[in-house]
């Protein structure tokens, strides 16, 4: 009994293919259309996954609290008796200033960060979660020489040995020797990231002596993070403490693409409804009509006719769903998202060129999957429903 | 238990009730049809032959009036079960023929089984067998729109049979066929009778009411019956 419970609803799934296959021109074309829509949504999900993983590895290691000095209202430079003051507060473990800055490349129009590296090295608390691939570290006392990514490497055609010029603050081009490849597992450090000795770091951009970009800031106890925050604040009005939740928080908004793309969702699962609801409008066929109504007279029960159409529905759309997600994924694993990237202007301009290895996140996928295949087939089942519920003779007659 | 298999009382169906445009196609008809018995519905065009049939086969609802198959009143029965009803007693052979295009005979014949609690296996066996006794086990993986007009005639009548129904309605049968194929169409009712089957025909085609394999005609004007046919 049960197989052949199972074989009814075989039959009708082998008898919805087959009428999907007669109506292969209409059924095509909806497939692309739909494919196509899927293929922009995902590539959107996928892209903004990517960036959002690559700047939560960014933060893998940083510190549990960065201060920085905030005057009217930006990003100052901060004095390095701050961190002496920070250093005394009960639950502090350490304060290591930070020296970094960004510098705009005009040759490969891209923007690079400069990171200073004290005589801690790489190893220190909050330092980045870099990986040495190639050559050697900085050395305490070293001059004159630098770090950088795989993908700075790769962009300026340089390898250890090489020298990579820079122009100072004074404009005066400074040449530092590559002595080593990093690897990250963020992309977008090995693309934007050169490391270079502290002294040469704050001599590069002028930076005053005791004077610092921020201070990074370690905690003993994680819980008392909020709380050493507030007495900073209580004491350095113009510090500006930042948690490493606080960050994480930021990242996620905006790259989230249930945050920053919204937008482009929105306008995305529109163009979904107008299709649908063209569909939904343009109803059935004649022909569609005539058919339900002859299974209807032969003695389909308006429930077979309803499985039959989900059949139908659902097949075409998972099929849709389907290459649109697997060609999103390639869209933006393989081809860099070339479709998309110019909408993100400010990163392509500012940024050197990223890889970006799109993340599979199930529940981005799962919305995916309810704003596209679930409407579709009830798009396509409740015209058939109101047909299959109609008297077979009206139906055939009205054909 | 009724006698008859088929008993309409003061059947009325009423199209657009209330407005302008009313019509009436069956108006209080009465009607008894035997087991294993041929009835012809006799009547022009728009006599409202078509519409009776669809009542007698359970397609349309009628708007007063009871329709009693075998002794059950199925006029006020739900749509589910008025579907197995449908299902389980008639088999209808349309005018329009109304097979689906594209795809094959064998399938075509199959259709009315594809829902049911039969495995495939079982249901193309029987297919099978009823193409075979009319002759189109040679057209069984055709597409019907590659079949003669006899040919498709005959898909439609396996169609018809393959739910094993007690009677078969049949809308104009011979409307697009020569006077040959009209006489044998008529042979196959007439075995359809020797098997027990009740065979009602709707049709204004005098080699059909005027077949000496007719048991009755019912002459129908205006949607009624006239007297002394019912």
């Amino acid at each position: 009994m049960g197989s052949y419970h199972l074989g009814r609803h075989l039959k009708i799934l082998e008898f919805a293919l087959s009428s999907m296959l007669r109506r292969r021109t209409k059924n095509l074309g909806l497939v692309l259309v739909f494919a196509a829509l899927v293929f922009l949504l995902s590539s959107i999900v996928f892209l903004t996954g990517a960036l959002r993983t690559e700047a939560l590895a960014t933060l893998e290691a940083s510190p549990q609290l960065l201060v920085q000095r905030a005057m009217a209202g930006r990003h100052a430079l901060i004095p390095l008796d701050y961190g002496e003051l920070i250093a005394r507060l009960p639950g502090v473990g350490s304060v290591t200033p930070r020296y970094w800055g960004y510098y705009y490349d005009i040759y490969t129009g891209a923007n690079y960060t400069l990171l200073g590296i004290g005589d801690q090295g790489l190893e220190s608390p909050g330092s980045t979660p870099l990986r040495l691939v190639e050559g050697s570290f900085i050395m305490p006392g070293q001059r004159r020489v630098c770090l950088i990514g795989e993908g700075v490497a790769r962009v300026r055609g340089t390898r250890i040995g090489g020298m990579v010029s820079l122009r100072d603050a004074r404009g005066w081009m400074q040449e530092y020797e590559v002595i080593g490849l990093f690897a990250s597992p963020s992309r977008l450090l090995t693309n934007d990231l050169i490391l270079l000795p502290e002294a040469d770091l704050k001599a590069h951009f002028g930076m005053p002596d005791d004077r610092a970009t921020d201070l990074m800031v370690e905690v003993y106890n994680p819980h008392e993070v909020d709380n050493i925050s507030r007495k900073i604040l209580e004491r350095l009005p113009d510090a500006r403490p930042i948690s490493h939740a606080e960050i994480q928080r930021t990242y996620e908004t905006l790259f989230n693409w249930r945050g920053g793309l919204l937008l482009a969702m929105f306008l995305g699962a529109m163009a979904a409804f107008m299709i649908l609801a063209w569909d939904k409008a343009t109803g059935l066929s004649a022909d569609e009509r005539r058919e339900i109504g002859i299974l209807k007279a032969i003695g389909w029960e308006t429930s077979d006719i309803l499985e039959l159409k989900l059949w139908e529905g659902a097949a075409l759309a998972l099929v849709a769903f389907l290459a649109g997600v697997t060609a999103g994924y390639a869209h933006v694993q393989r081809f860099g998202s070339e479709l998309l990237m110019p909408v993100l202007e400010g990163w392509s301009t500012l940024f050197p060129a990223i890889d970006l290895a799109p993340q599979l996140d199930p529940y981005a996928l799962g919305v995916l999957f309810s704003l596209t295949v679930v409407p579709y087939i009830v798009a396509t089942v409740v015209p058939s429903w109101k047909a299959a519920i109609t008297d077979p003779d009206r139906v055939m007659r009205a054909s | 238990m009724s006698r008859e298999m088929i008993t309409l009382e003061n059947v009325t169906r009423v199209y657009n009730q209330g407005r302008p445009n009313e019509v009436r196609p069956v108006d209080e008809v009465s009607l008894d049809i035997g087991h294993g018995e041929i009835l012809v519905l006799k009547g022009p065009s728009g006599s409202g032959k078509t519409s009776l049939l669809a009542l007698i086969g359970c397609m349309i609802r009628p708007t007063s009036g009871r329709i009693l198959v075998a002794g059950r009143d199925v006029a006020k029965l739900p749509e589910r079960f008025l579907t197995g009803v449908r299902r389980d007693t008639f088999g209808f052979v349309f005018q329009q023929l109304h097979l689906i295009p594209g795809i094959s005979v064998l399938e075509n014949v199959m259709l009315p089984l594809y829902p049911l609690e039969i495995g495939f296996t079982a249901a193309k066996r029987r297919a099978l067998e009823l193409i075979e006794q009319l002759g189109l086990a040679h057209r069984k993986g055709f597409k019907v729109e590659a079949l003669s007009g006899g040919e498709r005639q005959r898909v439609a009548i396996a169609r018809a049979l393959i739910n094993a129904p007690q009677a078969i309605l049949a809308d104009e049968p011979t409307a697009h066929l020569d006077a040959g194929l009209s006489g044998e169409l008529m042979q196959i009712f007439e075995t359809l009778r020797g098997q027990g089957k009740t065979v009602v025909i709707a049709t204004h085609d005098p080699l059909v009411h005027d077949s000496p394999l007719i048991d009755r005609v019912a002459t129908m004007r205006d949607g009624r019956i006239l007297d002394g046919d019912g």
